[in-house]
């Protein structure tokens, strides 16, 4: 069924964006993650306009967020204090995100940017994934991220102003720490229309040092005001939230995320982490294609005031 | 059912001739507006007219102009970016025509040229640039070639189908991507080279019913817009939660 979006000002098949937002809402549900950096590329891929693409993810990222947050709230794993730091953070930096996306559209750079950044972070954020994923096969014993956690907060760190205490996690720190981590979480919620939750919780545990039972929960906190501040930034300064779009994106994303629940059982943690770094590898391939090969057509046109 | 519709349009048009004797030529669109609605998926608009002289019939439809940016791609360092742009000026965002005959058969090329008819009658007009003539021709020809791949340009004329001697229907198809505005409709009748009549006609393609509200409430209360997506979303993500507590 094609379906007119207002906003974007084109038809898509409606059918088509569910049960992509449904499978990612799958994935989403089976591996904790917010499928932002799946559903964005998708969607520019269907000839959907970065910006429309970037600023009606946002929307989606909302009500997953909330949804995994609020599990997380009922068993009292969100520091409150560490996440409302973040989180004013993270609003400045949605603002900053949206002058950026502005200055890339200006500059007719948008694509390439936003391909760039996902090549670089997708790339990276496999290869990790992967390299985990055997390593902690061969030192099945040793739990890895208990013995990162142990690591004493650098000293650049401890040397930075404004020292908070965030007496959930047990820190003493700078608030600009989790305010700047935060502070990226947003500019990547505006400019690449994801959480960046992938990013956040390596950060929190490494950077921060906060304890993991926390993290998730804390991260998916600051996530929904996060993405909703972009969201709401997209819709004031470039017109790019399309309802319709974000209605399908929403529902989609919902009731995948409720069949990924029920499969997260069936599935074995070491086999969904290389199905998901083999599926992020091959986005990211995707992305450098069209970075790095001639394109068909070198020529685009746009409406310009 | 259509015959039917085409004959009291062509008595409709005759009874219009029989009021305005003097012209010669006599054109009436099916409808007077495209509505874009949210199950939108094109649309098609039938032109329906009377010649009273001889000569070959030249439909032409034009979009609202707007200026246009190119860009051109070009591999810096190893990638693909753009790095060079054009604007055009007033550049039709939608264009279409159709012929009674083959195009060198109505008009010598300057006539059509004059009168706006066939692609290669549209001259864009390019805003400052230190571009080589040339190089601002590939970029004109991109721009034909890019409105093409969108269905907003035509690749070649379209038929007039003559349904009697002098009682002609002009068809033209408008994608779901058609951009929103006032069209002109131009109907020419030629006879020897010479314009003898010439009718120009509108067609206003504007989103209606609930697209229309929501492209109203976005730009007009764009805070509100915002507030209230993020609220659906987020009663939508606590509703799954609930839903989620229930059946584990």
């Amino acid at each position: 069924m094609q379906i007119h979006l207002p906003i974007a000002e084109m038809s898509v098949s409606a059918e088509i964006i569910f049960l992509v937002s449904a499978f990612v809402g799958f994935l989403s549900g089976v591996f904790g993650i917010g499928g932002g950096f799946l559903t964005t590329p998708f969607l520019i891929f269907t000839g959907i306009p970065p910006g429309i693409a970037v600023g009606t993810q946002a929307s989606q990222l909302v009500a997953s967020s909330v949804s995994g947050a609020i599990g997380h709230w009922r068993r009292n794993n969100v520091d409150i204090k560490m996440g409302l730091v973040m989180l004013t953070g993270g609003i400045m930096g949605s603002f900053v995100g949206i002058m950026i996306f502005k200055l890339l559209e200006f500059f007719g750079q948008v694509d390439f940017a936003i391909s760039l950044i996902y090549v670089v972070l997708l790339s990276s954020i496999g290869i990790m994934m992967l390299i985990e994923t055997v390593f902690s096969k061969f030192f099945k014993k040793k739990n890895v991220r208990q013995e990162f956690n142990t690591l004493r907060v650098s000293p650049f760190i401890a040397s930075l102003p404004y020292k908070m205490r965030f007496p959930r996690s047990k820190l003493f720190i700078s608030a600009l720490v989790p305010g700047g981590i935060g502070f990226i979480g947003g500019i990547l919620a505006s400019v690449l229309g994801i959480g960046g939750g992938f990013l956040l919780v390596p950060a929190m545990i490494y950077i921060l040092g906060m304890p993991t039972l926390l993290v998730a929960g804390t991260s998916l906190f600051q996530i929904i005001f996060t993405t909703a501040s972009a969201t709401i930034m997209h819709a004031v300064f470039n017109n790019t939230v399309d309802m319709v779009l974000a209605i399908i994106l929403i529902l989609g994303g919902v009731i995948g995320a409720q069949l990924g629940i029920s499969a997260a059982r069936f599935v074995k943690p070491t086999q969904a982490r290389i199905i998901m770094a083999i599926m992020v590898l091959l986005v990211a391939a995707q992305l450098s294609y069209k970075l790095f090969v001639e394109p068909s057509e070198l020529f685009s046109t746009l409406v310009w005031p | 059912m259509m015959r039917g519709f085409v004959i009291l349009v062509g008595v409709f048009l005759l009874s219009d001739f029989a009021v305005a004797q003097d012209k010669a030529l006599t054109v009436n669109l099916a409808q007077d507006s495209v509505d874009i609605s949210t199950g939108f998926n094109g649309a098609k608009l039938s032109l329906f007219g009377v010649k009273e002289k001889r000569g070959h019939v030249a439909v032409v439809i034009k979009g609202p102009l707007k200026n246009v940016l190119v860009r051109q791609k070009n591999s810096v360092f190893g990638v693909w970016m753009n790095n060079v742009s054009i604007a055009f000026d007033d550049v039709p965002q939608f264009y279409d025509y159709a012929l009674s005959d083959k195009e060198e058969n109505i008009l010598d090329e300057d006539a059509l040229k004059s009168n706006g008819i066939g692609l290669s009658s549209l001259k864009f007009k390019a805003e400052e640039n230190s571009l080589k003539p040339d190089e601002i021709d590939a970029f004109a020809s991109a721009l034909v070639r890019n409105k093409q791949v969108a269905g907003l340009f035509p690749m070649e004329a379209r038929d007039i189908v003559f349904l009697s001697d002098t009682f002609f229907k002009a068809e033209f198809y408008v994608p779901p991507n058609v951009p929103t505005g006032d069209y002109v409709i131009e109907t020419f009748l030629i006879n020897d080279g010479d314009v003898l009549d010439k009718n120009e006609t509108r067609v206003r393609v504007a989103q209606v019913g609930l697209s229309s509200s929501v492209y109203q409430f976005a730009h007009s209360y764009s805070l509100a817009y915002g507030l209230f997506i993020v609220f659906i979303a987020v009663i939508a993500g606590w509703l799954s939660n609930v839903v989620r507590q229930r059946t584990s």
